[in-house]
């Protein structure tokens, strides 16, 4: 309603719902627009967790991340009837049996067991690497995505797991390499990025490439570096970009050298095997970047 | 058109025949022992090897040969006549005139300047460039159908054509485009 309504008095758009008095305020002269607004909450309250689930009369929103988006019927244990009245045996009984199977067949067929198989296996791998619930829910789609389209067929579940994981990391920013996934997926590196390509070349999604930046943060986190020197780092990165030094480069590279420069830079000096070490580059690949940097930059160092 | 002409080299080109009919190799084997190399427990086809052209050339029992290696399309022709006049020279008998078709031709390039690989990778749509994989940009053009590797340096590899021609065609529009959109730079 405040998205359309404006204020009658000086027509500001920016109006403000205040839920404790059911007000509709102007945010500029203070004008009343309604005093009167509906509650839109749930009538009932609850104090706990088992409250809560006792009154709440509708299940959890809509999800990815289950074959069934969640919105699958289970028949509870309990011996009421909906009336909550006790039920006796012979129908308990039956309810019984009606759960077991209902259980049984809420997979009906094997692309559904798949589906379910390989969402578990999202899940865990989502909750390995730590990542936030948005971006499992994304894995999830693009999971589905590509099962819809058949590219799973002739592939592994796993490698097509991993490398949605991994997309969907891309997709929302998340400063995860390769490396880490193939570490608590227990695959090859080869076959996730291989995996990848194909996913990404088959659902034609544009994924823009990495930003060494997303890398320094996490690195400086490990190395236990100073903020002021995460800050030089990121300008050092900055800059290494707008003079295309980045160009065909790994980005945890780039972002390792910028992080050793600038820890030289502020004084409290890492070596050169602490940060490849951190960011899973090689010493030699440190180097080669640091000198590029220090080559184009102008900056000079007292040794 | 551009000061800088790019230097273009065929790498390799793939050929393959159809002599519709089958072949017994065994008796290729007994009739040109020390030209062929011949390992069914490895590889079920024969490999013919020449040394001019330098190709090499594989022979199928279902009478179809692929030969790689060649440098231009002319080579390869020429690779693939000598290898059906040998077999024929050797007592085989083959009727019929071999269909002969280029399949892949792939082919280095230098642009002769440095590409900025990360403003192409919007703007040249239908690219891949990730650099935690592969330093190359992979850009695949629908007209000519050709999938080209592009690397910063300004160096590019041309796969999937099938003429010698689409290999100019496709290095020279790209060359047009990433002087358009302002991608590549020279010394």
């Amino acid at each position: 309603m405040s998205s359309v309504a404006k204020c009658p008095e000086c027509g500001n758009r920016n109006l403000i719902k205040d839920y404790d008095s059911g007000e509709i305020i102007c945010s500029n002269c203070g004008y009343v627009l309604d005093d009167k607004l509906p509650d839109s909450g749930p009538e009932w309250r609850a104090f706990d967790d088992e409250q809560r689930n006792k009154r709440s009369r509708v299940g959890a929103p809509t999800t990815y991340t289950i074959h069934d988006k969640g919105l699958s019927t289970t028949i509870d244990w309990r011996r009421f009837s909906y009336t909550l009245k006790k039920m006796d045996q012979t129908k308990a009984l039956q309810i019984y049996n009606l759960r077991k199977w209902q259980r049984r067949i809420r997979l009906s067929d094997s692309s559904e067991r798949n589906l379910a198989f390989a969402l578990t296996e999202l899940s865990k791998i989502s909750m390995s690497l730590n990542t936030p619930k948005h971006v499992l829910e994304t894995a999830s789609l693009i999971y589905r995505k590509a099962l819809k389209k058949r590219l799973i067929r002739g592939r592994s579940i796993q490698g097509i797991v991993a490398a949605s994981i991994y997309m969907a990391c891309r997709l929302c920013g998340l400063a995860r390499t390769l490396d880490e996934i193939s570490k608590v997926t227990m695959m090859n590196k080869r076959e996730i990025a291989r995996s990848y390509r194909f996913i990404v070349k088959e659902l034609s999604e544009f994924i823009p490439p990495v930003d060494p930046i997303v890398y320094i943060s996490r690195f400086s986190n490990q190395l236990g570096i100073q903020g002021r020197t995460e800050e030089i780092a990121c300008e050092i990165v900055k800059k290494a970009i707008e003079l295309k030094l980045t160009c065909g480069r790994g980005p945890t590279g780039v972002a390792a050298a910028a992080l050793y420069l600038a820890s030289i830079l502020t004084g409290n000096r890492r070596t050169q095997r602490e940060v490849a070490e951190v960011a899973n580059v090689t010493e030699v690949t440190v180097r080669n970047r640091y000198s590029d940097i220090l080559k184009n930059l102008d900056i000079i160092i007292w040794v | 058109m551009s000061k800088v002409k790019p230097i273009i080299q065929i790498e390799n080109v793939v050929v393959s025949v159809t002599l519709n009919q089958s072949l017994d190799l065994m008796s290729v084997v007994k009739a040109l022992p020390d030209t062929v190399e011949y390992e069914p427990e490895q590889f079920p086809g024969l490999i013919f090897r020449l040394k001019k052209p330098k190709t090499a050339t594989l022979i199928f029992n279902s009478g179809r040969m692929v030969c790689t290696g060649a440098k231009s399309e002319d080579l390869a022709i020429k690779a693939v006549k000598r290898v059906i006049r040998e077999l024929k020279r050797s007592g085989i008998v083959l009727i019929g005139k071999p269909e002969i078709k280029i399949q892949n031709i792939v082919a280095s390039a230098n642009m002769g300047g440095r590409i900025d690989l990360e403003k192409a990778v919007f703007t040249l749509g239908r690219t891949m460039y990730e650099p935690e994989q592969f330093p190359g940009l992979i850009y695949r053009m629908d007209d000519p159908k050709v999938v080209i590797l592009l690397f910063a340096s300004g160096k590019l590899v041309c796969t999937g054509a099938k003429k010698e021609e689409e290999v100019k065609q496709a290095v020279y529009k790209l060359q047009k485009k990433l002087e358009e959109e302002d991608l590549i730079t020279y010394e």
